[in-house]
């Protein structure tokens, strides 16, 4: 019992995690808190069942071109909607209102289009969802997968992040970009980047929960609120803190499920979140 | 090398530099004297990008800087150590040098230059692995100049190394500012020691209120009877 849920809630853990990297990244890096993040989870979820069912595309070779795809779009994005924002604001207070507001807009403006689009119905699909044994607990097949996916990408992102230039230029950015232009680096261009890059996250986690979970065109909301959560568990703009809070928030849920009632999940997640606010504002791991 | 023509700062209404003119010769060391708020951060910050000018011209080596962003700067051998340093404190001291050696100029020289600013600042060699921002004044001050020295820079602008130093610490970051310069590194400094400055720099140029009242020869200005008032205090005359 206490395994099942161990297993369960770390393998929902990892889509979080990956779910929250990618916001994390365009709010710490580019500065844009993204309302219409979990829009983009699920353009990309429902990219994936099309590409599944209407062309018979396998959805591993589907994440393949979905992700490059969604970092096309990011980019794009970022250089048509959120430059504007960034070069008139100013300072980080005044593009935070902005941001809020323009993405919260783009938010309604994807869902309209998934509505019209997808309908309104649940959508899902079938694939390798037979039973794996994990230390004597069965485990479908696919979430196995998504979470082998959460792992590489996420785990990738962070040796990125800790040992590349490109990463240190990225971290130089997120924590100081005053300094940012002294060095060389052009900071418009790094923020673009990690726009773009938190928007393929988006993808790839939109693409791995589309192989194992059950989803609606009004689902991008949720998305959006749990990455939230875990971000600011993790402490903004904190890669680790926001891998371990995702993995927390799984197993947390889980247990919730398990143990109390499968209908107080969110509730409990939104409880963890009061406490957190309150209690550390600055994230679990955060220092000040 | 350097040439500054008619330069005009404004912030809104304020007008912070009128029209200044200056030039820095290949391998100089000019200095730009004045009192706080007469204009030498604005100047300083124009040559390296960080200020936009209301009008006026800044050349480099025949090349308009005006045209190009500031984050261009450091590829033209450009380095800026401003006023409050601009250094990373959240990462290490090793990271922070590392980013310094970003531009194509001095990749393949980074190690190299890397021993130079260690021999120079031992202290950075021993504190590598320290969050700059937890390091002393002084300390961050050596790093800000390692990182600026870290890009292979044909022209170093320094903004007051020496503010809110301890006077033994000011000593130690003059004695380095003494080796950059004998190793031939073009540098512009602004500073409020007058004193330490003038001893080490070629020429200065004396800022009242956004305009450019004097200049000359630094060994010519010490012991100027209007610059001996304004800057050095009573004693210069008797040290030197
Ligand atoms: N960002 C700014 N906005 C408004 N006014 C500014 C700004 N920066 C400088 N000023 C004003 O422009 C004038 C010149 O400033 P500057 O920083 O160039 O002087 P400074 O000679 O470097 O002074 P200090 O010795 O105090 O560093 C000052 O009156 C200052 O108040
Ligand atoms: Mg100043």
């Amino acid at each position: 019992m206490l395994v099942t849920t161990l297993i369960l809630g770390l393998v929902l853990g990892g889509t979080y995690a990956l779910l929250a990297l990618g916001l994390t990244l365009q709010y710490g890096i580019s500065r844009i808190m993204n309302l219409a993040y979990g829009e983009f989870t699920l353009v990309s979820a429902f990219a994936l069942v099309a590409l599944f069912k209407g062309a018979g595309v396998p959805p591993l070779l589907a994440i393949v071109l979905i992700a490059p795809l969604g970092y096309a779009v990011g980019w794009i994005l970022y250089a048509v909607m959120m430059r504007p924002l960034v070069a008139r604001a100013g300072d980080a207070g005044r593009l935070d209102v902005a941001s809020i507001l323009a993405t919260f807009g783009l938010m309604f403006l994807i869902q309209g289009g998934l509505l019209v689009t997808f309908g309104a119905d649940f959508t899902s699909i079938t694939y390798l969802d037979q039973g794996v044994n994990v230390l004597g607990v069965p485990v479908a097949l696919n979430r196995l997968i998504a979470f082998a996916i959460c792992v590489v990408a996420g785990g990738g992102l962070v040796l990125a992040l800790g040992r590349t230039r490109w990463g240190l230029a990225l971290r130089a950015v997120a924590q100081t970009p005053g300094s940012a232009p002294l060095v060389g680096i052009d900071v418009n261009r790094v923020a673009r980047q990690g726009f773009a890059l938190g928007t393929a996250l988006a993808a790839i986690a939109g693409a791995s929960i589309a192989m194992h979970q059950t989803f609606s065109a009004t689902d991008g909301v949720v998305f959006t609120m749990k990455a939230l959560v875990i971000v600011i568990m993790g402490g903004v703009g904190n890669v680790a803190g926001t891998l371990i809070a995702g993995l927390a928030l799984g197993l947390v849920e889980t247990f919730v499920a398990t143990a109390i009632d499968p209908g107080l999940t969110l509730a409990a997640t939104f409880a963890i979140f009061l406490v957190v606010l309150l209690w550390r504002p600055q994230g679990l791991f955060g220092r000040r | 090398m350097l040439e500054v023509t008619d330069l005009r700062i404004t912030y809104g209404k304020h007008v912070a530099l009128d029209g200044a003119s200056i030039s820095v010769g290949a391998g100089e060391m000019v200095a730009i004297l004045g009192a706080n708020g007469a204009g030498k951060s604005s100047l300083l910050g124009a040559v390296g990008g960080r200020v936009r000018p209301a009008s006026g011209q800044v050349t480099y080596k025949g090349r308009d800087l005006l045209r190009l962003p500031q984050h261009a700067l450091v590829e033209e051998g450009i380095a800026l150590v401003p006023e409050g340093r601009g250094i990373f404190p959240g990462l290490s001291v090793a990271e922070n040098l590392d980013l310094g050696a970003r531009p194509r100029r001095a990749k393949a020289r980074a190690g190299a230059i890397r021993e130079q600013v260690f021999t120079l600042f031992p202290k950075l060699a021993e504190r590598r692995a320290q969050i700059a921002g937890t390091m002393s004044g002084g300390e961050q001050q050596m790093v800000a100049i390692g990182r600026a020295l870290m890009s292979a820079p044909d022209l170093l602008l320094l903004d007051e190394p020496s503010l809110g130093l301890a006077p033994i610490v000011v000593q130690e970051v003059f004695a380095a500012l003494a080796r950059i310069r004998a190793s031939g590194l073009t540098i512009m400094i602004v500073e409020q020691n007058a004193r330490a400055t003038l001893a080490l720099a070629d020429r200065a140029y004396l800022i009242e209120a956004g305009r450019i009242t004097g200049s000359g020869p630094a060994d010519t200005l010490r012991t100027d009877p209007a610059v001996v008032r304004a800057f050095l205090g009573g004693a210069a005359v008797a040290e030197s």
